[in-house]
């Protein structure tokens, strides 16, 4: 009898790896991204998704906080998960937070759905740190190339047993039903206005009706709009994320939608506790909130004395 | 929350709002916005969301166009104040301005300031305030006072706290009325023009943010006054070591007090959260130190013994107290750059950086303002010279 051979080795190599906090090799991310793009591409807009799971907001390269939220959570695959977008930019370990994500997913694709948030997007890495990171710890743009190519095909929106919705912003005055959803073409980088923008980008709002939003893509929108498209689509909730809130979870509009943030002393100064969502089998939902993870000694100043300066200081 | 938005133009229906100083639509009843000038007229420019935004755009274009022919065919050669505006519509626009006597005008301000500090501690450089310097560093006392009567509100649902509505609301009723005190009487005329760019010094109300295109308006706002003769270059080493160490240390206590969101923060891949003109002149104070170094940053003594001496060391003692970690992981960049030899070449890489990142991003400098002493004209515009 030929001995059993893990198909799956070198990708639970890299996992391996990754969860200790290494880069993958830039020819690794390739390949990794080849296999989550073909099997991205076969996910819906709405990806439907099986509860138990638990769902979680924001992340921006804190990768010693998603460690903890893994921790906080349970591992990945013992517990379901529903990531809602912003894996990179700002922290430091976008590309190791990014990577493992991508790993887990290529590896357990019916256990984790990753959607696609407003920081899964050339043009917003290329301002808010994602790409300077890469050029950082590749010394070329590759890397951040095939991110980017990838966050094309992230799913836009996930839905917990057809009854909880889920998107990194929100709702979108061009987008009244789940089909209207449906029947979007995603495959493209977020366009600066629209349906898929605005799913990406709008946030809640105390007051009613639609709104310009100041972020300056996307809207706001009113408890009225929320009751109103949970009403028409036959949903509970609306699970978004997007918004710092400094308890890790915040309910709006009389508990038609939620928002949930998992990137806990978010850039490391704004105190916040991080949340997640863990819904059950019987769909009832309990929040896990946690601190930041302690972070290990103070490294060496700067790799090879100095060897990365800015080209304005050379 | 350091909230992102969006890096691009806006579209024509978000300029509708966008393009406005303060998005009323955003404020809700009660809003400080939009700002009022002395003779209580909107400062423009104040495109409502009726007629289209090209429409409004031509209009404000024509308007500051016809301000800026009566600013300067004004009998006498009496310049003929306006309120500030912005003009900066789109990335071309940005261009115009980088290219423009204006732009030059304002690196030239920034550059005298760094001459006058460099090698200088600021007790140095502090000596001897004039009587205009002294009436500014009390006036920027009065705006922190204000900080002590506007406690934050208990509230812990969103990061920015709403009491600094409360307190910009204050400073953009009173800003006239400070200015006045500022200022000698020859200067009150300026006033109208001088508000906008104070009160936009000091962050923005609806969003809850600073970040350093508030900066850039707050150094633009000395240079106006310099312009003026407010301030002569014998008074700059003063600008520097009182005045914009006072507004920097208020802007400090704003942002611990209020939560401020970061705006258009680039977390650990940028500078720094808020700042960048105090790293410029600190790295300038800091050129041939004897004991000092770039790499100092990262000896706890020499921070403590002379931060408050060196803006740079200020800002490194601000950016370790508010953000925990190790500053390689929440500042690389300075982590970096505390690897450059000399001060002299921080210095000169900081005054790059600058025009690079901060006066050449569209993002930044949508937002500035203009008016009869900081111009923007497009070419296509009527030559206002011709009426000279």
């Amino acid at each position: 009898m030929p001995p059993f051979v893990n198909p799956y080795a070198d990708l639970d190599s890299q996992i391996e790896a990754l969860m200790s906090c290494k880069t993958l090799a830039e020819t690794d991310v390739k390949a990794l991204c080849e296999k989550a793009k073909e099997m991205l591409a076969e996910e819906s807009n709405v990806t439907p998704v099986r509860a138990p799971v638990t769902v979680c907001g924001d992340i921006h390269g804190q990768f010693a906080d998603l460690l903890e939220l893994f921790r906080i959570g349970g591992q990945c695959p013992d517990t379901n998960y529903l990531f809602m977008g912003d894996y990179v930019d700002r922290g430091y370990h976008s590309v190791e937070s990014v990577s493992l994500l991508v790993a887990l997913k290529v590896r357990f694709r019916d256990r984790i759905t990753i959607l696609r948030g407003n920081h899964e997007s050339r043009q917003i890495t290329q301002v808010y740190g994602f790409y300077d990171e890469c050029l950082r710890k590749y010394g070329n743009a590759e890397v951040w190339k095939c991110f980017t190519d990838l966050f094309d095909y992230l799913p836009l929106t996930g839905l917990v047993e057809n009854n909880i919705f889920c998107m990194h912003g929100g709702l979108s005055p061009t987008l009244d039903t789940l089909d209207h959803i449906r029947a979007l073409d995603r495959i493209q980088e977020v366009p600066h206005e629209g349906p898929m923008c605005d799913l990406l980008w709008s946030d809640p709002d105390d007051r009613g009706g639609w709104g310009i939003s100041p972020r300056g893509a996307g809207y706001t929108f009113g408890n009225d709009i929320s009751e109103h498209f949970n009403h028409v689509n036959g949903l509970d909730l609306i699970s978004r994320a997007h918004q710092l809130v400094m308890d890790g979870y915040s309910w709006s509009h009389d508990q038609s939608v939620v928002t949930i943030f998992s990137a806990p002393n978010y850039c490391y100064r704004c105190g916040n506790m991080a949340g997640i969502m863990e819904v059950s089998d019987d769909m009832s939902s309990t929040f896990q909130k946690f601190e930041p993870a302690p972070r290990r000694g103070e490294p060496e100043a700067a790799s090879g004395g100095g060897g990365s300066r800015p080209d304005y200081f050379l | 929350m350091i909230p992102t938005a969006a890096p691009w133009a806006q579209t024509a229906k978000q300029q509708e709002v966008q393009a406005k100083h303060h998005p009323q639509g955003n404020t809700g009843p009660g809003s400080t916005d939009p700002v009022l000038s002395t003779n209580g007229t909107h400062i423009p420019p104040p495109s409502s969301s009726t007629p289209s935004a090209n429409q409004q755009q031509q209009q404000q274009q024509q308007q500051q166009q016809h301000e800026q022919q009566q600013a300067q065919s004004s009998p006498g050669g009496e310049r003929r104040y306006v309120p500030a505006h912005k003009a900066l519509a789109n990335a071309s626009d940005l261009q115009l301005f980088l290219q423009s006597e204006a732009c030059r005008d304002y690196i030239a301000f920034v550059l005298a300031l760094n001459q006058a500090v460099t090698g200088r501690k600021l007790s140095e450089v502090g000596q001897n305030p004039s009587p205009a310097v002294q009436r500014m560093v009390a006036t920027l006392d009065v705006l922190g006072s204000w900080v002590d009567e506007i406690p934050p509100e208990q509230q812990s649902l969103r990061y920015g706290n709403p009491a600094f509505r409360t307190w910009f609301a204050r400073l953009t009723e009173q800003a006239s009325s400070l200015l006045e005190r500022v200022l000698l009487p020859e200067h009150h005329p300026a006033i109208v023009e001088l508000t906008g760019y104070f009160i936009d010094s000091f962050g923005n109300a609806t969003r809850i943010d600073y970040g350093t295109g508030h900066e850039t308006t707050f150094c633009a706002f000395l240079h106006c006054l310099s312009k003026l003769g407010v301030f002569t270059e014998a008074d700059h080493g003063c600008v520097v070591s009182l005045v914009f160490n006072k507004y920097l240390n208020l802007m400090r206590r704003i942002q611990t007090t209020y939560w401020l969101e970061p705006a258009g923060s680039h977390g650990v891949w940028g500078l720094d959260d808020y700042n960048f003109l105090p790293f410029i002149w600190g790295s300038a104070q800091l050129i041939n130190h004897p004991l000092i170094r770039p790499k100092s940053i990262h000896n706890p003594d020499i921070l403590e013994e002379f931060a408050d001496e060196y803006l740079y060391l200020g800002c490194i003692t601000f950016v370790k107290q508010v953000k925990k970690g190790p500053l390689q992981e929440t500042s690389p960049m300075l982590c970096d750059i505390s690897y450059v030899p000399h001060w002299a070449k921080v210095n000169s890489g900081m005054i790059k950086m600058y025009q690079a990142e901060v006066l050449s991003k569209f993002p930044i400098m949508q937002h500035f303002l203009f008016g009869s002493i900081i111009p923007f004209q497009r070419p296509s515009a009527p030559s206002a010279a011709a009426s000279k």
